[in-house]
């Protein structure tokens, strides 16, 4: 592992920048329409719920990162067989994020440009960041994050003209049934997703804060949903907010006189490339220290190339990304997501209060 | 590739011994004065500035003494006061002594009347302090020689530094002389805790180098990095801090200054109370500082003399000067070739009429001008001053309103060159960087529109994050986030309320961060 050190504050920044990544591009409440808040608020209390085990499951393992918690925790082999399962899903993370990313820019600004470019010039940007390692991008995080907030801020400032503050009324129109289930997307995808935090939060510099850092910035990031969800909403309504691809950016370009499309992609590259930079990181790092090679460095270069080719061969289209998103990845993410972690904590709780176990083990 | 140059450049250093000119004269003093002179002679063949003389005195000349020194690095006439003529003054008078020893404590004791004098025993020695300036003593029989420090001052007067203009506070600036400078430093901060260690660099030149700190202020890590990296520079010649500040940086492949300059002495005066060390070197006014941050470029003296509030605006302005003069050309080619929907309606049709008859693309133009700018303005560097005029008139008339009349470049390109050019001067420290990142954030406009710009804005942001100075990360307090030290950021508080130095200097982990930078930099020196 890295000897690095990343404040209290960077890892908050990290998280809640990780949390807006794709978010901004697609907006996953959709599938409730007007009552899309209501399945933020459920799925925030969710998420809030998920990073709390995620940090406790660190607390409970002190400096290990996930890798290692579930060789320790499983057993050599089962512990080996789950964290290339895990690698996998996190390299499969980054490819989904960079393909979001990927079409999204090509849809919205650059037809004619084809998706391996973008998607190439941004893995290059992505892999510098990983190889700089975790301290710089906490650092970089310091920076660039705090864009995030003031441009959604200057984006709802200029549309406040257009508002129509009913338009989140009738509530639960169609029943509970689209919000449930939009809750549950909400939950796997951003939410779970922090699960990759875990190969992260060992380089958290005072451990004490780990469940506080945590848990406020699954309640900002919450803050931050709600307030993008009824800016939406009000702009366009609950059919448009339903039909559109791409939400946040169809309402940026409903700024009457100006257009502050360039804007929103300066605030989309910073949340995809942190989203993208984590989960890379994670997955070289697993690698790493899977092999025990040493130097995660090694691997980046190769873990870059298959995410490229990944992402743009993993969907035939963009229709396709959007029906996996919607209805595949929910099933796909909750063993990785909840199940794994909640063993892995029920484990740990387990064995806590048995030290010759430990030794054992060790 | 710069590996291979590395261990190339590494090959080479290891080959040259700190001393191969001196290695030949490696051997103690003679003690017939016959033979010193006849060495000193073979040693300074072909060397006209070389001066001998030698006196004899006493009854029937039994005492000869040699006088050697270099022409014009002595000053004469305190020689001849201050050793020859008391010398022939008292041993005319006295008797014959027949006892070299004696004589030679007595010249040393009670006969020569200058503060400095020292005695040395090896030829080595003796050599070093004839090139640097001291005439050299021998007496017959003795098997020590003694050295008289009557150099000659050197170099011209402290005056205003022309590079760095300051509206209000001190005008004293650093001249070439060491010892000038170190008393400047001396006079403005009276504590003897204000350190000067002294050490000489370079294989040929011998060149007096100074690590000049406040002990008890500055870190007392970081001072004993820097003594590590000077002392491992190996190299001919060391003629200005440039050539220190490329050995010790961090990092050497950045665009991004690691390492402050400054020629005014009440800038390096703050810097060193605010914790930082200072490298004096003799034969330049240039003084290096460390660790030296981003956020310095933008402080100028003059922010701690004014007012606050107008020292904080000023600040504002020169990072928004710093923000036009990276980013403006490329923006202009982002919105006129990718992104017209952003440009408001009216503006659009104004640009549209100025772009008419264009032959080029907006980048072409745009690489053209800039091209112009820059030659123009490292014209004006390299030619005599008195030309200066017709210069800047042949640049601004001919090449900005001719180019518009012939229908080469739009009047808007004109203008946002212009804009550039003049922010670009806004934050000297920071000109070379910019100049180069303009045309790669030009070039990937020119490619993908603002995502192109926001592509390399990210990478030279994690860039930033990536460099330390001397183990400080370069931009703090921004990140990692100090906030007691955002008092002396963009925004500037009162000087009576910067209660507290710098605490980004004295940050925990230093002795951690410095150590893995020490790490590296062996790795760089090892190859």
């Amino acid at each position: 592992m890295e000897k690095a050190r990343i404040s209290s504050l960077q890892l908050f920044l990290l998280i809640t920048g990780f949390l807006f990544g794709s978010t901004l591009i697609l907006n996953p409440a959709t599938g409730a329409k007007n009552d899309g808040w209501l399945a933020i608020l459920i799925s925030g209390a969710g998420g809030t719920l998920l990073l709390a085990v995620y940090a406790s499951i660190a607390l409970l393992n002190p400096s290990k990162t996930l890798v290692e918690i579930l060789r320790h925790r499983f057993g050599r082999v089962i512990g080996n067989i789950i964290a290339v399962l895990y690698i996998w899903y996190f390299i499969h993370l980054a490819s989904l994020a960079l393909r979001n990313f990927g079409s999204f820019i090509v849809t919205t600004t650059y037809p004619k440009t084809p998706l391996e470019v973008i998607v190439g010039i941004f893995v290059l940007v992505v892999m510098y960041a990983v190889n700089s390692g975790v301290e710089v991008i906490g650092r970089a995080s310091e920076i660039l994050v705090p864009f995030v907030p003031v441009i959604a801020v200057i984006i709802s400032l200029g549309i406040l003209t257009v508002h129509d503050f009913t338009a989140f009324l009738p509530v639960l129109e169609n029943g509970i049934s689209p919000v449930i289930k939009a809750s549950l997307n909400l939950l796997t995808f951003p939410f779970g997703e922090t699960i990759v935090f875990l190969m992260i939060f060992p380089h958290l510099n005072k451990r004490e804060n780990l469940k506080k850092v945590s848990t406020l910035s699954a309640l900002s990031a919450t803050g931050l949903f709600l307030f993008i969800f009824f800016r939406d909403i009000t702009v366009l309504g609950s059919h448009l907010i339903y039909q559109a691809t791409f939400v946040p950016h169809l309402t940026s370009v409903l700024i009457p006189g100006i257009n502050l499309e360039p804007l929103f992609n300066v605030n989309l590259i910073i949340g995809g490339s942190i989203k993208v930079v984590i989960c890379m990181y994670a997955a070289v790092n697993g690698l790493d220290q899977l092999i025990g090679a040493n130097d995660y460095r090694k691997f980046t270069t190769a873990v870059a190339t298959f995410c490229v080719v990944l992402s743009i061969w993993v969907y035939e289209n963009i229709f396709e990304m959007f029906d996996w998103a919607e209805n595949i990845w929910l099933y796909y993410s909750i063993p990785f997501q909840i199940v794994i972690p909640l063993m892995l904590l029920f484990l740990s709780l387990i064995k806590k209060g048995n030290p010759a176990h430990e030794k054992s083990i060790e | 590739m710069f590996r291979k140059i590395k261990k190339r450049l590494r090959l080479g250093n290891q080959q040259d011994n700190i001393d191969t000119i001196y290695t030949g004269i490696d051997e103690p003093l003679p003690r017939n004065i016959e033979r010193v002179k006849e060495r000193l002679n073979e040693i300074f063949s072909e060397c006209s500035d070389y001066i001998q003389r030698e006196i004899v005195c006493g009854e029937d000349g039994c005492i000869r003494i040699l006088v050697s020194y270099i022409e014009g690095l002595v000053d004469r006439s305190i020689l001849n006061q201050d050793v020859v003529r008391p010398i022939l003054d008292y041993f005319s008078s006295v008797e014959a002594q027949d006892k070299a020893k004696r004589v030679y404590q007595l010249i040393k004791e009670r006969v020569i009347s200058n503060n400095e004098v020292e005695e040395v025993q090896s030829m080595q020695q003796v050599v070093y302090k004839i090139v640097s300036g001291d005439a050299v003593l021998f007496v017959d029989g003795s098997k020590s020689a003694l050295v008289v420090g009557v150099k000659a001052p050197q170099g011209r007067q402290v005056e205003e530094p022309d590079t760095e203009v300051s509206i209000r506070g001190p005008r004293e600036g650093f001249v070439e002389n060491l010892a000038t400078n170190m008393v400047l430093i001396r006079k403005r901060i009276k504590t003897p805790n204000l350190k000067f260690e002294m050490m000489q660099l370079g294989i040929q030149t011998k060149t007096d180098i100074c690590i000049c700190y406040i002990k008890g202020i500055a870190n007392e890590e970081i001072v004993k990095e820097v003594r590590k990296r000077v002392k491992k520079i190996r190299g001919d010649a060391i003629l200005d801090t440039g050539y220190i500040e490329q050995y010790i940086t961090d990092n050497r492949l950045t665009l991004f200054p690691i390492v402050g300059n400054s020629e005014k002495c009440d800038k390096l005066v703050a810097k060193l109370l605010e914790g930082r060390v200072a490298i004096l070197c003799d034969g330049t006014p240039y003084v290096i500082t460390v660790p030296h941050l981003f956020i310095e470029s933008i402080q100028t003296s003059d922010d701690y003399y004014d007012h606050a509030f107008f020292a904080s605006f000023m600040r504002v302005l020169r990072f928004l000067a710093l923000l036009i003069s990276n980013l403006l050309p490329a923006m202009y080619v982002a919105l006129v070739s990718f992104h017209h929907t952003v440009i408001p309606f009216k503006l659009i049709i104004t640009l549209a009429a100025s772009r008419q008859g264009i032959p080029f693309s907006p980048f072409v133009e745009a690489l053209l001008m800039l091209a112009a700018f820059e030659l123009l303005r490292e014209a004006g560097v390299r030619m005599p001053r008195t030309i200066g005029q017709a210069l800047s008139i042949v640049g601004a008339i001919v090449l900005g309103e001719a180019s518009v009349r012939a229908g080469i470049a739009s009047n808007l390109m004109v203008i946002i060159i212009a804009i550039t050019a003049i922010c670009s001067f806004v934050v000297p420290p920071l000109i070379r960087a910019t100049m180069l990142l303009r045309f790669v954030f030009l070039i990937a406009a020119n490619f993908l529109g603002f995502l192109g710009i926001s592509f390399v804005a990210v990478a030279v942001i994690i860039h930033l994050c990536r460099l330390r100075s001397f183990g400080i990360p370069y931009m703090a307090p921004f990140s990692p986030l100090t906030a007691t030290d955002l008092k002396d950021s963009i925004i500037m508080v009162p000087i009576w309320a910067m209660i507290t130095r710098p605490k980004i200097l004295f940050q925990e982990d230093t002795r951690g961060t410095v150590g893995i930078k020490r790490r590296e930099v062996n790795k760089i020196g090892e190859g």
